[in-house]
């Protein structure tokens, strides 16, 4: 399974000189499993670059939602596959009471806010809420698990061989609980993330800004890195950075989660910050960490 | 990979455990699987002590007494009911706690239900007579 960093970014894009190194744009992470089929894990500003990069050809691939915010789905009308006639996408997401996914994705691709309708994409889209238990995409089984964050949101954790991937990019697994005490099944989320090869979790803000944003949705670094000890995950990759944070204060909050990290016994290098079209590979057959590159 | 308690129980028990009423927790299937410290003063024992209790039988742990000291059957219990019937549910009645102690209280419980159908039930017990319904 090799797995593409094309958005790192939360909330809101943010392009400029002080993010040029961990990127600007927002949740997007491309996959492609051991077969050769295709994922995105949600479509934010990221997933641009990524349909740029795709052949122009017949292609299936699957868009796997984590929720709707606006960071989460800004790019799928600007991405290049969905205005090809022989592109099949499934559209993946959670289930709500309100309205269907379609419908809601709609709200965006639609007027006044988009120039084209769903109706009007080229492509044969379709949309799927994602099923309460395990489903197969290609060679991978796909799993998904409600999440704390605001409205409905899920993880996901691909299993492709004996590689796995968890993502969680938004998400508050520590509102009004102690992350450290509590039994592994009463965890948002760690179900998801238990001995993960390969962890994509939210890190969006420092420990002192945590108080100033508590039920906004996200973790502080110390949520993160409980969240990770108690995941056991092999790598830890902290995602969905806040757009206020330039490539200097993430190279400080690296180091300290990094030092922190390993105090806590962790393994070096078990833990690092997203950095925009960073790769990893994980070997269908394991005995090897992720590799990076 | 493990699996998680439905994100609607973890997210009530989190707000529970912030709550000075006292509360009850129980599954889709009945089981009790948590109570607060304030549930836990009223009946004089710790969740923690205690872990979770199966359905039918976490209801002879307090009682409960109607007016005329007879127990209640298990299936009249608002929790009982608003998990089964998925709807909410009020009741008056008295329980004991560990130690004996009777403790007047009216009950309210409702269901948990989500797009993916009733996850459980949650119940706050309020003291008789008080007015915020906190400690007991």
């Amino acid at each position: 399974m090799k797995v593409k960093l094309w958005g790192t970014r939360g909330s809101i894009p943010s392009p400029g000189p002080e993010t040029i190194r961990y990127g600007g744009n927002t949740s997007c992470v491309g996959v492609t499993l051991s077969d050769g089929s295709l994922l995105a894990l949600d479509a934010g500003t990221g997933i641009r670059s990524l349909g740029l990069g795709l052949a122009a050809e017949p292609a299936r691939l699957h868009i796997l939602l984590t929720h709707l915010h606006l960071d989460h789905i800004q790019g799928l009308v600007f991405f290049a596959p969905a205005f090809r006639a022989q592109t099949e996408i499934v559209i993946w997401g959670p289930a709500s009471p309100e309205a269907s996914l379609r419908d809601r994705i709609a709200r965006y691709i639609s007027a006044p806010l988009s120039p084209v309708e769903v109706r009007e994409l080229p492509c044969d889209v379709s949309f799927r809420h994602c099923p309460q238990t395990e489903w197969e995409i290609g060679s991978a089984r796909i799993s998904a698990a409600s999440v704390a964050h605001r409205g409905p949101t899920l993880g996901y954790r691909i299993d492709d061989g004996d590689s796995s991937l968890a993502y969680i990019p938004d998400h508050e697994p520590a509102l009004g609980a102690d992350l450290d005490a509590l039994e592994e099944d009463w965890i948002s989320g760690l179900g998801l993330a238990r001995d993960a090869s390969l962890l994509i979790h939210d890190g969006q803000y420092a420990d002192a800004e945590y108080p100033d944003h508590i039920g906004w949705g996200h973790s502080s670094l110390s949520h993160s890195l409980s969240f990770a000890r108690r995941a056991n995950a092999q790598r830890t990759v902290l995602f969905h950075h806040d757009p206020m944070h330039s490539d200097e204060r993430l190279d400080q909050l690296g180091a300290e989660a990094r030092e922190r990290w390993v105090a806590l016994g962790g393994a070096e290098g078990g833990i690092e910050m997203a950095i925009e079209r960073s790769e990893y590979e994980l070997p269908a057959h394991a005995a090897s960490a992720a590799s990076a590159s | 990979m493990t699996t998680q308690k439905p994100l609607e129980l973890i997210l009530a028990r989190n707000l529970m455990s912030a709550l000075s009423t006292p509360a009850f927790l129980v599954d889709e299937g009945g089981v009790l699987v948590f109570y607060n410290e304030a549930a836990g003063a009223l009946l004089g024992k710790r969740f923690e002590e205690l872990g979770t209790v199966g359905a039918e039988e976490w209801g002879s742990l307090f009682g409960p007494f109607d007016k005329d000291g007879e127990p209640i059957p298990y299936d009249e219990l608002p929790l009982v009911v608003a998990v089964r019937n998925g709807r909410p549910a009020h009741a008056d009645f008295e329980i004991s706690s560990a130690d004996g102690a009777r403790h007047q209280v009216e009950v309210s419980a409702f269901p948990i239900l989500t797009a993916h159908g009733s996850q459980g039930a949650i119940a706050v017990f309020w003291p008789a007579g008080s007015s915020n319904g906190a400690g007991s």
